[in-house]
């Protein structure tokens, strides 16, 4: 059984007297310890399904099953809950909160678990450590480099150990340089600690790290590319 | 329900210093004005509570029960009331009947100047047995013939004296006639606290007037029925009889509208600083919609992400508050203010602070609460794509 099954998936908008659907009738199963680049042009849907899977916008239509358990249809609060355990979402524009340290915004998803000070501890080192910016635990975001703070932002949505690890566009607004060390260090994660992760991105060099590249248009899969191989 | 951490909602306190000199300086803005308006009307409902003693009696020339001030009696009303009525009370010989002349005159302290209005009130010894909260702190009582004045607390600080025992020895010119200041009252903060006392025949003399304005009466077995009844029966003195605290219930409710006047007044500009909070607070909240999708995508949840909204508005609040609380304790307690029956000061005591906080508090709350459902209703993909 696959960690992901999506099953008709669709997802519309209303804008006005206009409907929109960036999301019609996908199928699409993602396997646990798979690194899954989606592609597309602006308004293909793969932003939205990214949102559908991290369990921040529901679908219309269909079925979405994480890890057997099917998400589609939870309540607000229980799907909050399924969130803060299951997902981590690593943004384009990193978002961490200003007024809180490197060390407090990867904290800041445990805080929603039942751990003691010394566990949350242990595991927001063990995070920074990961990502390979444990001496700038008390800096705030402001103090950090774009690179510097897409590792931050990477280490709060591992810190929880999701299921699934999501990320928009993560290196779209990070230099060169720093963008292939962010995608050195998910690729790293995938296969080090065998994190799922799926990753928005309008880069083409960015899929070469993923082991499978889907191509939506329209909502819809036009193109599935498996087996591509690392850098 | 997890709850974000309390720092996260300090230290948004200082993301913006000019937005929290805003919340902080309209929250100080609204408190002192609740402040103001309690305080207000504290202080004259106390002056008129504890103005009245319950087996205290006023005779009034009748028709002028609204004002004292108006009313003019016969002089022998005095005397014919301690002969006619039994029962009223008596101590070490005398009767507990006090003729009075109220009035407000004009004090001058220097030539030349128009004077401040002041209630002056003419008495004879026998009052000191009938206002039996009335003390003398400082001084000696008026004695007749010798133009002299008793100042309470209040009136003295309502002359500018501060502090009241200041007064003392001051010479004020009345009708032109020079009164000097022999004593210093209290009187628990009752209205005769605000008024200057002067020996009865004096006062007759300076004001030219051949009639009292109140005879007022202690009962010992005495009914107030009783008093009534000699009102009643003696007509050619044209009498009516009040009890003490009823006289100033209904000079109380006389000044009801003043008093609402200044609470709706107050309320109007609270509502109108609570629309400038609400401003305030949604401008700071709106500049963080991204943040607040970013928390609820983490999986904080919409009622934890509005408590802190919450937190951090109460606490800029309550800051402006104490302010408010502290600015008032030290400049507006006790501040005198006059009406046509004398002076009161501005009570600020444990009530008016604990309205004020509690007003402040509200003010958070409300600032808080409008502005940041209305951030946190967005759907999360919406928020965030705030700000690109």
């Amino acid at each position: 059984m696959a960690l992901i099954e999506c099953r008709q998936l669709t997802r519309t908008y209303r804008r006005g007297n206009e409907e929109i659907t960036p999301l019609r009738d996908l199928d699409l199963d993602i396997e646990s310890g798979g690194f899954v680049a989606l592609m597309g042009p602006s308004g293909s849907g793969k932003t939205t399904l990214l949102n559908l899977l991290a369990g921040i916008d529901r679908p219309t239509a269909g079925t979405l099953s994480v890890a057997g358990k099917p998400v589609h249809n939870l309540p607000r609060r229980a799907l909050a809950n399924w969130r803060s355990a299951h997902v981590g979402y690593i943004f384009q524009l990193y978002n961490l909160i200003p007024v809180l340290t490197a060390y407090e915004n990867v904290e800041l998803p445990l805080l929603l678990q039942s751990l003691s000070r010394s566990e949350r501890h242990d595991r927001v080192a063990t995070a920074l450590e990961a990502v390979g910016i444990e001496d700038r635990h008390e800096h705030y975001p402001r103090q950090l480099s774009g690179g510097q703070e897409q590792r931050v932002a990477i280490a709060r949505a591992i810190v929880t150990e999701p299921t699934i690890l999501l990320a928009d566009e993560p290196t779209g607004d990070l230099d060169r340089q720093s963008a292939t060390s962010v995608m050195e260090l998910l690729a790293q994660l995938n296969s080090e600690q065998g994190r799922t992760i799926v990753m928005v991105t309008h880069d083409p060099r960015t899929t070469e790290w993923a082991d499978t590249v889907l191509h939506l248009e329209k909502g819809r899969l036009v193109e599935q590319a498996v087996g591509s191989e690392r850098p | 329900m997890r709850l974000l951490p309390f720092e996260y909602a300090v230290r948004n306190l200082g993301r913006s210093p000019l937005r929290l000199m805003l919340s902080v300086g309209g929250s100080v803005l609204v408190v002192l004005l609740v402040l103001i308006a309690a305080g207000f009307t504290q202080g004259m409902q106390q002056a008129m509570r504890v103005s009245g003693s319950p087996d205290t009696v006023m005779l009034i020339g009748s028709g002028s029960e609204e004002s004292i001030e108006r009313s003019e009696i016969a002089m022998r009303s005095a005397g014919i009331v301690a002969a006619s009525v039994p029962g009223l009370l008596r101590r070490a010989g005398i009767d507990a009947v006090s003729p009075e002349i109220h009035l407000a005159m004009p004090l001058v302290t220097e030539a030349g100047t128009p004077g401040r209005l002041a209630v002056i009130r003419g008495v004879a010894p026998e009052a000191w047995l009938v206002h039996d909260d009335t003390r003398l702190v400082r001084g000696r009582a008026p004695q007749p013939g010798r133009s002299e004045l008793v100042a309470g607390r209040l009136a003295a600080r309502a002359l500018g004296f501060e502090p009241p025992e200041s007064i003392l020895g001051m010479t004020f010119s009345l009708d032109g006639e020079p009164y000097e200041v022999v004593g210093l009252m209290e009187a628990d903060g009752g209205v005769i606290e605000g008024e200057f006392w002067t020996a009865l025949t004096d006062l007759l003399v300076t004001a030219q007037r051949d009639s009292l304005s109140t005879v007022i009466l202690r009962m010992d077995q005495a009914e107030l029925g009783d008093l009534e009844a000699f009102a009643a029966t003696r007509l050619d003195l044209e009498l009516a009889a009040i009890a003490e605290p009823e006289y100033y219930a209904q000079l109380s409710a006389f000044y009801r509208p003043v008093r609402l006047l200044v609470i709706v007044t107050a309320i109007l500009i609270a509502i109108g600083g609570i629309t400038g909070g609400l401003n305030t607070m949604y401008a700071a909240f709106a500049s963080r919609v991204r943040e607040i999708g970013s928390l609820q995508t983490l999986g904080y949840s919409r009622a934890a992400i509005l408590w802190s909204l919450v937190q951090e508005s109460v606490l800029a609040s309550a800051i402006g508050s104490l302010i408010a609380c502290a600015i008032s304790l030290v400049l507006l307690d006790q501040f005198v203010i006059r009406f046509s029956m004398g002076v009161f000061g501005i009570s600020i005591n444990a009530t008016v602070l604990s309205l004020g906080l509690a007003a402040g508090l509200l003010l958070g709350v409300i600032g808080a609460v409008v502005p940041a459902w209305r951030c946190l209703r967005r759907p999360i993909p919406e928020a965030l794509r705030a700000g690109e």
